[in-house]
């Protein structure tokens, strides 16, 4: 056990932020980060989404309930848990739906490799998969089946360039950093290094940025 | 289905993540905690103050049935000092950001909010905003927090009569607002010879990022595609000579690209 532990069980307010909160926040993290990266992001592993749809239908259930009673009292309670569910439900279609865009604009390329393939949840890789399926169909039908067969790849990759489109990954974005740390970037004449504090906000080339992200130093935003 | 808007937190975007900030109400009618998503709501019983998310402390104030607290960087006395900061005592940068609020553990020393030691364990998520209590009453004073315009705008707009001097503060939020926006303009021309790749916006706030998110970026893009081929060829230089040296040299590029 460690004194944290104890300092806990004696002090509620050592730990004050409920767990609902702390989901909030990841998936508000989550979304912005999806918003504003080049390139599709690792879909959160830790099940937050199977806890965010619950919670939700719980409290679409809640609300049924509690419409069949009209004391003016619970009514305004009412207002407030479903202004809240329409807040929610917004962060949770706006982050799935700029998923879409980017899978819908580099479909192949996240098929490409089982790397990027393990960045899609379940659905969207059977949506991916499904819509490039379709697709396909679509151009063989109209007009690949008369080209000559040497030529009906969409995936070729002679003459040193690849017919699928990736996203640039040298794109700069913003990050906002969460400890104070030296980052190093790549720059056009020379690369660089900056010795940063917690909290700033910092351009660089996400090339450069990922690593930070992924280890949790930095949040884009 | 696909969302339609380019890359990028949008204005209104930030100002839907902006009513997520935390901030502190006098309520005026008794009100039982409810159970939302994100959490319970306080119990609020006048005349105790009680921390709520914008958005909430909105729809009470529209219904009157609480008062918002204007956060203390939102009075007119540390708004001149920011003002006064920005353009006087430091004309080339932003104005710093809050310090992250801490607080004491039971051992002497100081971590920050909400964490459960100075240094975040593996898994554990370190809070940002909107989520630091950077706009309640207890925020310190003279530090503009990340949401600063957006929160301004909307508390005086919707809850002026909270704001003290509301038409001063308002006048003051303009200068400020300019000022910053000439330094976000210059901000480019740090961008050219020596930046190393990385730019520091020590302080900016969001609405600003999200005004010249397409301006920075397309810049920073610009200048990329210009010296593409000269990077591709200082890259292929610098591969070379560390292939000859034998890395014994120690010169800038070894120390770069050995970490």
């Amino acid at each position: 056990m460690d004194i944290d532990d104890i300092l806990r069980e004696v002090d509620p307010t050592f730990d004050s932020i409920p767990d609902e909160t702390r989901d909030l926040q990841s998936l508000t993290r989550a979304w912005v980060a999806e918003r504003s990266s080049p390139e599709l992001l690792e879909w959160p592993a830790d099940g937050l989404f199977e806890r965010v749809n619950d919670r939700i239908k719980q409290q679409i259930e809640k609300i049924e309930d509690m419409t069949g009673d009209m004391d003016p009292k619970t009514n305004f309670a009412l207002i407030v848990i479903q202004t809240e569910l329409e807040r929610y439900k917004y962060l949770v279609r706006s982050y799935l739906r700029a998923r879409i865009a980017k899978i819908d604009k580099h479909t192949l390329h996240y098929l490409s490799s089982h790397e990027l393939r393990a960045r899609l949840s379940p659905t969207e890789l059977a949506y991916a998969t499904r819509h490039q399926a379709l697709l396909h169909n679509h151009y063989l039908s109209s007009f690949l089946s008369s080209f000559p067969p040497a030529l009906q790849n969409l995936n070729d990759t002679t003459g040193n360039s690849s017919m699928i489109e990736t996203p640039d990954l040298d794109t700069a974005i913003f990050i906002r950093l969460l400890r104070d740390m030296i980052v190093e970037g790549r720059g056009t004449d020379q690369d660089g290094n900056m010795d940063c504090k917690n909290g700033d906000i910092v351009i660089l080339r996400w090339s450069d940025a990922k690593k930070l992200v992924d280890s949790g130093f930095a949040e884009i935003v | 289905m696909a969302l339609p808007l380019p890359p990028g937190l949008v204005p209104t975007e930030v100002a839907f993540l902006c009513e997520m900030e935390m901030v502190t109400v006098v309520p005026r009618q008794r009100l039982e905690s409810i159970p939302l998503l994100s959490g319970k709501t306080p119990a609020l019983r006048p005349p105790h103050r009680a921390q709520l998310p914008l958005w909430l402390a909105l729809l009470l104030k529209k219904q009157r049935r609480a008062n918002i607290v204007a956060p203390p960087w939102l009075l007119a006395d540390s708004l001149k000092d920011i003002v006064n900061q920005e353009t006087n005592v430091d004309p080339e940068a932003f104005s710093l950001p809050p310090p992250p609020p801490m607080r004491s553990d039971g051992r002497g020393s100081a971590r920050p909010y909400a964490q459960a030691s100075s240094e975040p364990r593996p898994g554990e998520t370190v809070l940002s905003p909107p989520f630091l209590p950077s706009c309640t009453g207890d925020a310190p004073s003279g530090y503009l927090p990340y949401h600063w315009l957006e929160l301004a705008e909307t508390l005086l707009a919707h809850a002026a009569d909270d704001v003290p001097n509301a038409a001063e503060v308002r006048a003051l939020l303009r200068d400020l607002q300019e000022v910053r926006a000439a330094k976000m303009r210059g901000s480019t021309a740090h961008l050219g010879a020596g930046a190393g790749g990385v730019l520091n916006l020590r302080g900016v706030g969001a609405m600003e990022l999200a005004e010249s998110r397409g301006f920075v970026l397309g810049v920073v893009e610009g200048v990329r595609r210009l010296g593409a081929s000269a990077e591709a060829g200082r890259r292929e230089e610098e591969e070379e000579e560390r292939r000859n040296g034998g890395g014994g040299d120690g010169d800038a590029s070894d120390e770069e690209m050995g970490f």
